[in-house]
């Protein structure tokens, strides 16, 4: 027992002076030095640009930039490798300026956007500028300015990395301190009392032993201090290690779930603002130049047909009016492509509202369709958008597809939730597998955490109901 | 024929200004809105409106509303609206004002058809005349999505053809040209049709088109 005590106790020892040579012992210990200068420059840095707001936010990428000094260093001397926090997002913002501040400002509000007055220019958020364009437009308000810039000081103040980083860069200096009262205690000192007898050696004669005495007794002690040494100074940076993790690495989970759903969101959004203005394009540009052409054409096909008897020598008229004639047909054909396509695009009849569109798809089904409509509040274009698409799809399902005799659609929009019931007394059996239209609806649903859920046994009935959050 | 043009594309307003003077009538006003429209109508008192439905300011139905407010207030007036699409409500609210508002004619058309000179004067005269005109597409999707599919089914070709001509508001000269038939032969359809459907035959033009239409919406 006392033999193995013994030898344990040899081991123990032998491993603490092998680890006062090791790789590790020496990384640390130049970490625990490297550290303070660092921490006090973190520290007075940020404490100095906390100090006034401007200088707060256009510190942020140097504070992030201190953190990646930091982070790389705990990485070389470490071994401490900590993942980079996604890049700072800068939001854009419009720059408008109109004649008409306040019925703007009043439009975009009520569109969901965010105005500031600065400078005699309103400062948007959360709308995109083609949206905003339309919202103008249609109240006839003219745009003298209509900019997108990016929204740097904002998104420096709301960047919660650059935050994060600040919190690291003055708690370090505490931590490093400690770090570095411990190397001047265990390493410094222990070194100190090694060597003691040799300081300690006497010049004089006449108070040589107790001197002598007490440098000796220093050596145990000193050679103690060393032998703790690594593991005080891994313990006291530890906590560095535990700061580093948790604040200079990427945000949690959580926030970065919730950073993806509102970017998102904003994408859904702005796909859906900038589908109907370029509807609105086609409709204003294009397809009116277009009806303007067929209209003259039509014009000059009827001429070339009149002026058939007094024709001038040398031109061939009939071949002239039949060349005006191919010419107008194609431009016919070529509105109705384009209204086709709009259409697809974005259906103009849900600019009422999706009560009125969907009433309107009703209407228009061939299967007869039983209505229950409640919705007072309208959700966000985009998931109107969705649920026109949904129900149009739906339905002609149920004309081509299930034989059915009567459907009934059912359109509630609670708060937070839009639901689509689409149900048929039809021969059921269906399969998202089988009409491509279904699974297309799927993802398209997806794309803003909606769900579609299909009840079809064989021999009916079909009921397929579609959820959609009220804003993507 | 004095007439009232309200449409906000300058390009479109050009071409129906040139279309409708070529045809010998006078454009008394050509307007970019509904509200210049209205106060047009209230001054010139014309004998036809040709009205756009998307307009400023919000570019939905303007011109339909407006068209409505039109039939109330002067309900001699004919009213010819077009857009662009087809939306099955403006169709119900156009026959709505039809069978309220007395004598004056209605018509509902797509730009396609406007850009076709020929079938656009056609049916402005119809109007003018205080009958009905309606696309062959509102007619087209009326058809598709009657109640009355099994009966609409048991029509021959060729009585659906004459259907479809009718509810579009045509006389039957109109559909006799149309499909290279004799009147006599277009009477022999019609009564076909409305025995196949039980409605009551009627000789009005207009009512006669209030009837298949009805028959068509119920």
């Amino acid at each position: 027992m006392a033999v193995s005590a013994a030898g344990s106790a040899r081991s123990r020892f032998s491993q603490m002076l092998r680890s006062l040579f090791s790789r590790r012992a020496w990384t640390d210990l130049g970490y625990a030095i490297v550290s303070f200068p660092l921490a006090l420059v973190g520290c007075v840095f940020t404490t100095v640009t906390c100090s006034h707001p401007v200088l707060l936010f256009v510190s942020t990428p140097a504070v992030r930039g201190l953190g990646t000094v930091n982070r790389r260093v705990a990485a070389q001397l470490l071994d401490e490798h900590v993942a980079a926090p996604a890049p700072m997002r800068i939001a854009p913002h419009v720059h408008v300026r109109t004649p008409e501040s306040a019925r703007l400002a009043n439009l975009i509000i009520s569109a969901g956007g965010l105005v500031k007055l600065r400078f005699g220019r309103l400062e948007v958020t959360r709308l995109p500028a083609p949206r905003i364009a339309e919202l103008a437009a249609s109240e006839n308000i003219p745009l003298t300015e209509l900019k997108t810039n990016k929204q740097w000081l904002e998104s420096a103040a709301r960047d919660r990395a650059g935050w994060r980083a600040r919190g690291y860069l003055v708690l370090k200096l505490p931590v490093s301190v400690v770090g570095l009262a411990t190397v001047g205690l265990f390493w410094l000192g222990g070194l100190a009392g090694l060597t003691a007898p040799i300081w300690q050696w006497p010049q004089h004669h006449d108070h040589s032993f107790g001197q002598l005495a007490l440098g000796v007794l220093l050596v145990p002690v000193g050679a103690a201090l060393l032998l703790a040494a690594p593991r005080v100074t891994n313990a006291a940076i530890s906590l560095d290690r535990a700061l580093i993790r948790g604040l200079l690495g990427p945000a949690s989970l959580a926030e970065r779930v919730r950073d993806l759903e509102q970017t998102r969101a904003h994408a859904v959004d702005d796909s859906a603002a900038r589908l109907r203005s370029i509807e609105r394009d086609l409709h204003d540009g294009a397809q009116a130049q277009l009806v303007g052409l067929a209209m003259k054409l039509g014009l000059a096909k009827e001429k070339l047909g009149a002026g058939a008897e007094n024709a001038v020598a040398g031109v061939d008229l009939d071949r002239a009016a039949e060349l005006v004639d191919a010419a107008h047909r194609s431009a016919i054909e070529a509105i109705t492509e384009l209204r086709v396509l709009a259409k697809g695009i974005h259906p103009p009849v849900l600019d009422n509202g999706l009560a009125d569109a969907l009433r309107t798809l009703a209407a228009r089904s061939a299967v007869p369709v039983e209505l229950l409509i409640d919705i007072t509040d309208r959700p966000s274009a985009a998931i109107e958008t969705i649920a026109y698409f949904c129900a149009a799809e739906l339905l002609t399902n149920v004309a081509k597809h299930s034989g059915a005799r009567h459907a009934s659609l059912e359109a509630v929009h609670v708060p937070g939730l839009l639901r689509i019931r689409v149900s048929d007394d039809g021969q059921g059996a269906a399969s998202p597998d089988a009409g491509g239209g279904l699974r297309g609806l799927a993802d398209r649903i997806r794309t803003v955490d909606g769900r579609m859920e299909l009840s079809s046994p064989r021999g009916g009935p079909t009921v397929v109901t579609v959820e959609l959050p009220s804003h993507a | 024929m004095r007439i009232v043009i309200a449409e906000d594309s300058a390009v479109v307003r050009a071409g129906l200004v040139e279309i409708i003077t070529d045809r010998g009538h006078e454009v008394v006003a050509a307007v970019g809105d509904a509200d210049d429209l209205l106060v047009a109508v209230d001054q010139h008192k014309p004998d036809v409106a040709v009205i756009d439905v998307r307009m400023p300011p919000s570019h939905t139905d303007e011109g339909l509303r407006a068209a409505i407010e039109i039939r109330r207030e002067h309900p001699g007036l004919g009213i010819l609206v077009f857009s662009q699409y087809i939306e099955t409500r403006y169709v119900a609210d156009l026959l709505g004002m039809r069978s309220a508002g007395g004598a004056a004619g209605v018509g509902y058309l797509l730009k396609d058809r406007v850009a076709n000179v020929g079938e656009f004067v056609d049916a402005l005269s119809r109007v003018a005349a205080g009958g009905t005109a309606l696309d062959p597409e509102v007619v087209n999707d009326l058809l598709q999505a009657t109640r009355h599919g099994d009966a609409v089914s048991s029509l021959t070709s060729r009585e659906h053809d004459v259907l479809a001509l009718m509810a579009e508001g045509r006389s039957n000269s109109g559909i006799a040209a149309r499909l290279v038939v004799s009147e006599r032969a277009v009477e022999k359809h019609i009564s076909n049709i409305f025995s196949k459907l039980g409605l009551l035959t009627s000789d009005a033009d207009h009512r006669r088109v209030l009837a298949v239409l009805t028959y068509l919406r119920s």
